[in-house]
């Protein structure tokens, strides 16, 4: 082999090298002098060949991390090994520091001994970064033990599981990894189709939120929130959904009691008195929200009918303020007993409430109104004095 | 054609009663059964009982609205008795208007709206 032929494969091979731009591919001698400062070597730290050329290895590494002696063992050890990988920081011209991961390989001279070593090195950073967010993230989902978040494939599959899922539905990452999520769902959603229909929900609006009864590994059920996002790529595509899932039942549970006892005050706070033979008085009390004044006008106009009740007073005394909406709703309620055959008399109208009703622009129509209970029950007593006058003759004329 | 609506003469006074399902033909039914009637017996007075309906829609209440225009052209008055809570609800709800229409509890004191009405229609009163 010709020696020229030699040097021209060489150039070649170092024209190559140079336009290598990502990687930093430089050739050391045994005792760890750089010798070449290809274009990505250049790139990368930002040293020019006339900076680097001719000094020791250690001036790409910061002392604090990487000491010159630590290099100079690392350079043993790839003779020992044939290839030795070295992932640590190195230093740019301006100061600043990327993590690289070279990899140090000795050149084997014609007696087999050292005459030099090549370092590969790149710009790692990123990936490090992405590792340790990753890293970082398992440990938070980690420490989440009150709350299941969970990882599912784009089928439903689980992919991870934390330990607050463990706490909540008992089973361990082992038991569940690999299977569908709808392992968790009760018998008829499972046949329903509910996570599938979920995951579509949450794929198209980009999050969908829930709660119903879930199964644990026992077998018992309790009431869960569930939150469930999809996870897309660059494209967009969903590859998977993050599940955020908390037990509700105690929440539920007192929810529906204070449902209950709402439930009741709301009867405690209706109540029809019969002060006359077809005469009923409904004294209101406080603030009349809708379902409050539902609620009065179903239980008013039950009354009317199991006591035949002629007419009836309803008493606003205690009524703090009125507005359109409360008004509406005493319309309303007289309207529907009207319907019912049944004469209505407001009492109880204070001057300001006179004021307001007339400042709201609302009609209150025929209604009559009474200052007093006591001249509405008056008024009352005659109206059903008068009908049941009427009712001595049998049949009219 | 009588026989299949439930109508009842007592004195001057005509009672239909308004029971299941209204479809179109039932309705014309009962509107030439009830003007047939009024016009033969000279009635005063109409009372439409309405207790046997469960649902109340809009449909029913034109029905009832046109079977009132009808006896008062005929020269009658009538009101309607029997008007369920959840109905009454109902009606207020959809803003169905029932202005025009009187209204009692039952079929007693509907008989003395009656009387009171044709004494004021005739100005007997007032």
């Amino acid at each position: 082999m010709a020696e020229a032929g030699v040097d021209s494969a060489l150039t070649a091979y170092e024209t190559m090298i140079d336009s290598v731009t990502d990687y930093e591919i430089i050739r050391l001698d045994p005792e760890g002098t750089i010798l070449t400062w290809p274009s990505g070597a250049k790139q990368l730290t930002g040293y020019s060949a006339e900076e680097t050329v001719g000094q020791p290895l250690s001036m790409l590494y910061p002392s604090d991390e990487v000491p010159a002696e630590r290099l100079l063992g690392e350079l043993r050890v790839a003779a020992d090994k044939g290839r030795h990988k070295i992932e640590s920081w190195q230093s740019r011209r301006d100061g600043a520091r990327f993590w690289a991961s070279a990899v140090l390989t000795p050149i084997h001279g014609h007696d087999r001994s050292i005459s030099g070593y090549v370092l590969v090195a790149r710009d790692v950073s990123e990936a490090r970064e992405q590792e340790l967010a990753m890293r970082s993230m398992e440990q938070m989902l980690d420490a989440i033990t009150d709350y299941e978040v969970i990882r599912l494939d784009q089928q439903g599959v689980v992919r991870s599981w934390n330990p607050g899922a463990r706490t909540l539905k008992q089973f361990t990452a082992e038991e569940v990894i690999g299977h569908h999520v709808s392992m968790f769902y009760t018998e008829e959603d499972r046949r329903s189709g509910l996570a599938e229909r979920e995951m579509a929900a949450a794929a198209r609006a980009g999050r969908y939120e829930t709660e119903g009864w879930r199964v644990r590994k026992d077998g018992s059920r309790f009431w869960s929130s569930i939150s469930l996002s999809p996870i897309r790529d660059d494209k967009g595509e969903v590859t998977g959904y993050v599940k955020v899932a908390r037990d509700l039942t105690d929440r539920r549970e007192q929810e529906q009691l204070v449902q209950r006892q709402r439930d009741e005050i709301l009867e405690l706070s209706t109540p029809v008195i019969q002060v006359w033979d077809k005469v009923l008085v409904l004294p209101i009390i406080g603030t009349l929200d809708s379902a409050r004044a539902a609620r009065l006008t179903e239980s008013l106009l039950e009354r009317i009918a199991v006591d035949q009740a002629e007419v009836v007073i309803l008493d606003i005394s205690g009524v703090p303020a009125i507005d359109t909406d409360v008004a509406q709703h005493l319309l309303k309620t007289v309207e529907a007993a009207r319907l019912m055959g049944t004469t209505s008399i407001l009492s109880g109208v204070r001057p300001e409430t006179a004021q307001a009703i007339v400042h709201l622009g609302i009609e209150l129509g025929r209604l009559r109104s009474r200052n007093s209970l006591q001249d509405a029950l008056q008024l009352a007593l005659r109206l059903v004095g008068g009908g049941s006058a009427d009712e001595r003759v049998n049949a009219h004329a | 054609m009588l026989e299949q609506v439930p109508l009842q003469r007592l004195g001057h006074t005509i009672i239909v009663t308004l029971q299941g399902d209204l479809d179109d033909a039932t309705v014309e039914r009962i509107e030439r059964a009830v003007t047939d009637e009024v016009a033969k017996v000279r009635a005063r007075g109409v009372l439409i009982d309405v207790s046997g309906l469960a649902v109340v829609d809009s449909f029913v209440a034109r029905v009832i609205a046109r079977l009132v225009g009808m006896v008062a052209l005929l020269g009658a008055v009538s009101t309607i008795v029997g008007i369920q809570p959840a109905v009454a609800i109902t009606l207020v709800e959809l803003g169905v208007p029932m202005d025009h229409v009187h209204t009692a509890l039952n079929a007693e004191q509907g008989m003395a709206r009656l009387r009171r009405m044709w004494d004021d229609t005739t100005g007997y009163r007032r």
